[in-house]
């Protein structure tokens, strides 16, 4: 063989839309939309907003700097009240999971490897730009330690300095003045000053956002299921990068249907449908894997106890004195002390809260889902699974990542929790 | 004749059993799964029904169960595994005084179900990830030891020494542990008893995990392995109960089930 | 909270969404002026009320606070004291027990009318901008016990007036040293409060405290909220009484998500509004029974306020919605 016969193929690049980062997120939207009846009208903006993004890579505007951040604990407000934009990082692609294996060791978390390999990416889906700052508050380990790899990158991290203790005062005062310092950060980086009326302002678009998600969650009550979860997860996870006062007319929107189906009677499952409480790890988009999985085998997820949706969004300030410091230390409070995350020291909050939900929401089950290697998650099955056993509620647990190989295995378990569950309710009656 | 038929789609064989209107079982059948899950799973239900002289206008319901269950669309519904065993084994239990725990040890997978008085399962847990400590481990043993499957219960008997540990974890590297330890001159029986021992030890660590009960019940196609039996035994320190033909329980809970659907509906058609 | 009736519904839904601060200004506006004005117009509750109607206000008050008949009731000689005429002290402690338990220390924080000047004087603070401090948690624990040694002196002093072991120009030891005293009168014009009395050693003491303690009043009311509700022995007396109470402050702990909204609002700091989640009867001793934590917590019906067990007002999420965005959309 001669040399001249070889031939050197040169990189060409392929458009987003052909990549297999578009596929993965297609493949999980179409599923979301088309195997299942009777999607709501107003969840089109939702599709389309997805498929937009992530399946075509369409930009994703900002005002001001861009901010990213990678954990709920970072006030948003605070950063709209300098004008600048708070998008959430927080990444579900697989395919950044495996290169964000190169960072991080084998067995560890993959929201926080799939974070970083999209940190470390050429293209970056959604593609929100650079980010002029990225908040890392120092939440759980893994996040923690990521902080100085995200900075190796290239990117201008802030630690934001969190307490893993939430009961003392001296973690109240520490938390106040880690967003005091942030503040200050926040006003180096736009160059704005933080006034009251712009605080205040800031409070108020959040607080609206966070009505219109109240609404929907207490749609989410009616049985039987006026909607499903995947719609509700895929409209949270849509917060994390949608420009907020329209992701919140939309939801307004979304509502006045939900208002409309209810007084309708419309049943969006069957009447003896499963309803599950999710907890755990979060669903990020595309990794909607098991939301999707209990859906299909005919549950509902009613209600979540997770960072992407309802411990997003669910959580309301209140303030005193409506002046600049009293506004401070209530969103501070806000953000510390309601917290369920398990990287606290004690958990008792988090049970309270899944029991109230359970109740709340007439719930049949609970299904506690953790990412291989989130310690946390996992020490903490242990007192929810006893406190669930003594209130009499089933349990599934599910450890999985981000790998999508493992459905066989998790649709048998799932099912088989169904089942049980149908069963009981079977009895009951 | 009314007759009604579970079929387990398992990822080595088919099971399908049939029961009559009064849920007694009628026959059972086994069959390899072959690449060919369809052609295969209709192709062993229609040999049994013409063992048992049934047409298959006879069956009138019928519920597929194991890994292939929505593959089969010849049946009238699907139920996981882990229900159709449950209830398998509660009613082949039910005679013997009652089971709680169920351990099933399948030709990829292992399970332990724990089941109420009723038959409902309270909880359960699998290992489906990994191939040690199921049917799998005997099969590669038993290739290992020029043997037949059949033959490895009664040569666990046969030694006078103490099981052999095998101590790798994963079942492609015990073959070379194998290799080595018939290498060095042991005997076949201690190095059988010791893979047996190996795979109850697996099987009891997952079944503590939701607690076992005082008599359990043990299915799956390995139970039909005698020094498999008596080594689960040794380490789990109870009774246990062995159906006669432990590799169609899941089957059987299936064909069980599909009775209750049909009357069920006959029930609610009659209001 | 499920009714059958939607006319019950919707009361229920117009008195948890009030717009509560501006509702609880005007209650005390008008209590203010009931108490402080209402002699006037001949009004007369009697003597034993269980609020600092003062009776130095000789001219406009509607009644008289409970403390300074107690301490001259217990200032008497000890033979007429323990005798049958001492029954007296304890029928007008049983009025005082009856108007006191119909409102349990809701009488603190939507009556008192020194109360709603601390609350003038918050409001004076708030318009010059200027922050309001608070307690550690360390500093509450030790003042909290300071109103009951006030209590104490308030009761044992007098006793030992007629004891024969203090001069009677001590008496009555508390209202020397209230702030009430010289406050109140201001109102109807009276300022022959303000002075200091040297005509015996006891006296000039005595006055000059009350005036220091006056002036600590007013700045310690600007530094923080209800200042002085901290120490009154008033409240020490409620407390005793209050598990008799009819008006009652409830919490159901499986509701509360410990946002500590509630503990960021309260005006006295009580941190076990938001922390304890296990008692139902969650009055503390320095309670003033104000109901802004009913009023900013979200969780429905996480806290709420009875009245022989029926819920008058309780935390609802449309009520906290409407109060917080109320601030959010007007200049307060």
């Amino acid at each position: 063989m001669k040399n001249e016969d070889s031939l050197v193929v040169p990189i060409q690049p392929i458009p987003y839309s052909r990549s297999r980062q578009a596929g993965e997120s297609q493949t999980v939207l179409d599923h979301i939309v088309d195997d299942f009846q009777d999607n709501p009208e107003a969840m089109k903006y939702f599709y389309d907003l997805f498929r937009g993004v992530y399946c075509h890579g369409d930009a994703v505007s900002h005002s001001g700097k861009l901010v990213g951040t990678t954990c709920i604990q970072a006030p948003e407000e605070l950063i709209y009240a300098f004008g600048a934009t708070p998008m959430r990082l927080c990444n579900g692609s697989y395919l950044y999971d495996q290169k964000g294996s190169d960072f991080m060791p084998a067995k560890s978390c993959a929201m926080v490897k799939a974070t970083l390999g999209m940190l470390s990416s050429e293209t970056v889906v959604p593609r929100i730009g650079r980010p002029d700052m990225i908040v890392n508050p120092t939440t759980c380990d893994q996040k923690k330690k990521s902080s100085a790899m995200i900075a190796s990158l290239g990117y201008n991290v802030l630690d934001l300095e969190y307490p893993n203790v939430k009961g003392s005062e001296a973690s109240r005062v520490y938390w106040q003045r880690a967003v005091r310092d942030f503040a200050v950060k926040l006003r180096e980086l736009t160059g704005n000053k933080l006034s009251r009326k712009s605080l205040k302002d800031a409070l108020a678009r959040t607080s609206r956002a966070q009505v219109a998600f109240r609404r929907l969650h207490n749609f989410r009550r009616k049985s039987p299921s006026l909607i499903l979860g995947k719609d509700a997860f895929l409209v949270t996870n849509a917060y994390f990068f949608d420009d907020i006062d329209r992701w919140t007319r939309a939801v307004e929107r979304l509502n006045e249907e939900l208002e409309q189906r209810d007084k309708a009677g419309f049943k969006a499952v069957q009447g003896k449908a499963p309803r599950v409480v999710f907890t755990g790890s979060p669903p990020i988009f595309p990794n909607l894997k098991l939301p999707l999985l209990i859906e299909e085998s005919g549950g509902v997820v009613v209600a979540d106890e997770s960072c992407s949706a309802n411990r997003m969004l669910y959580d309301m300030t209140a303030v005193d004195e409506w002046r600049l410091n009293d506004m401070l230390d209530s969103l501070a409070d806000k953000y510390l002390k309601p917290c369920t995350c398990p990287i606290f020291n004690k958990n008792d909050d988090r049970r309270r809260r899944l029991l109230d939900l359970i109740e709340t929401f007439n719930a049949d089950g609970v299904v506690y889902q953790v990412f291989a290697g989130c310690q946390v998650y996992e020490m903490e099955y242990r007192s929810v699974a006893e406190e669930l056993n003594k209130a009499g509620i089933p349990l599934l647990y599910i450890e999985t990542d981000y790998s999508p190989d493992d459905k066989g295995q998790l649709s048998t378990r799932i099912e088989a929790f169904l089942e049980s569950i149908k069963n009981r309710k079977r009895r009951q009656a | 004749m009314i007759c009604f038929a579970g079929i387990d789609v398992g990822s080595t064989a088919i099971k399908v059993a049939v029961v009559d209107e009064d849920g007694c079982i009628a026959g059972v059948h086994v069959t390899a799964s072959g690449s060919l899950f369809h052609r295969n799973s209709t192709e062993a239900l229609n040999t049994l029904l013409a063992r048992l002289h049934l047409q298959r206008s006879d069956v009138r319901y019928m519920i597929a169960t194991g890994y292939g269950r929505k593959l089969f669309k010849d049946a009238d519904d699907s139920v996981s595994e882990i229900t159709a065993n449950a209830i398998g084994a509660f009613e082949s239990g039910r005679a013997l005084g009652g089971v709680r725990t169920i351990i099933n040890i399948g030709g990829q997978d292992s399970k332990a179900i724990h089941i109420d008085d009723n038959g409902n399962v309270v909880n359960f847990v699998m290992n489906d990830k990994c191939a040690a400590g199921t049917g799998r481990f005997l099969d590669v043993a038993a290739r290992n030891l020029e043997l037949d499957l059949e033959e490895l219960g009664d040569y666990h008997f046969k030694g006078d020494t103490p099981p052999l540990n095998i101590n790798s974890t994963c079942t492609v590297f015990a073959e070379s542990e194998i290799i080595g330890l018939l290498a060095n001159g042991h005997g076949k029986p201690e190095i059988i008893a010791g893979i047996h021992y190996s795979i109850a030890s697996r099987t009891v660590r997952l079944a503590k995990r939701i607690g076992i009960e005082n008599r359990v019940y043990f299915d799956g196609g390995p139970a039909l392995n005698r020094g498999l039996v008596a080594a689960l035994q040794d380490e789990l320190g109870r009774e246990l109960v062995i159906p006669e033909h432990p590799q169609t329980t899941t089957a059987f809970g299936a064909a069980i089930l599909a009775r209750g659907e049909f009357l069920a509906e006959q029930g609610l058609g009659k209001q | 909270m499920k009714t059958d009736n939607p006319l019950s519904q919707r009361i229920r839904d117009a008195i948890n969404h009030v717009d509560f601060n501006r509702f609880r200004f005007w209650f005390q506006v008008a209590a203010f002026i009931l108490f402080v004005y209402g002699g006037y117009v001949a009004i007369d509750l009697g003597s034993r009320l269980p609020t600092f109607s003062c009776g130095y206000n000789q001219e406009g008050r509607a009644g008289v606070c409970y403390l300074l008949p107690l301490q001259h009731q217990l200032g008497r000689p000890w033979a007429s004291l323990f005798s049958a005429a001492g029954i007296s002290v304890l029928t007008g402690f049983l009025v005082f027990g009856l108007w006191f338990i119909v409102f349990n220390k809701a009488w603190c924080g939507f009556i008192c009318p020194l109360g709603t000047v601390q609350d003038w004087i918050s409001a004076l603070r708030r318009r010059m901008g200027i922050r309001f401090s608070r307690y550690s948690q360390g500093q509450f624990r030790q003042l909290t016990k300071v109103k009951y040694v006030l209590l104490a002196l308030m009761i044992l002093i007098p006793l030992g007036i007629g004891g024969g072991f203090f001069p009677s120009s001590i008496s009555p030891p508390f209202c020397l040293i209230c702030p009430a005293r010289m406050i109140l009168p201001m109102f109807t014009g009276d300022f022959s409060q303000f002075f200091i009395d040297f005509s015996t050693k006891t006296a000039m003491v005595m006055t000059t405290l009350g005036m220091s303690v006056t002036g600590l009043f007013l700045v310690g009311s600007f530094v923080k909220k209800r200042f002085f509700c901290f120490f009154c022995p008033m409240s020490a007396l409620h407390y005793l009484l209050s598990p008799l109470a009819l008006f009652r402050l409830q919490k159901v702990g499986g509701k509360c998500t410990r946002c500590g909204d509630c503990y960021s609002v309260c005006d006295m700091d009580i941190k076990e509004i938001a922390d304890d989640i296990e008692t139902t009867n969650i009055m503390t001793d320095d309670c003033t029974m104000c109901l802004k934590c009913t009023a900013c917590c979200p969780e429905p019906g996480a806290l709420k306020a009875t009245f022989l067990g029926v819920t008058i007002f309780e935390a609802t999420e449309q009520g906290f919605i409407k109060r917080m965005n109320k601030g959010c959309r007007n200049e307060k």
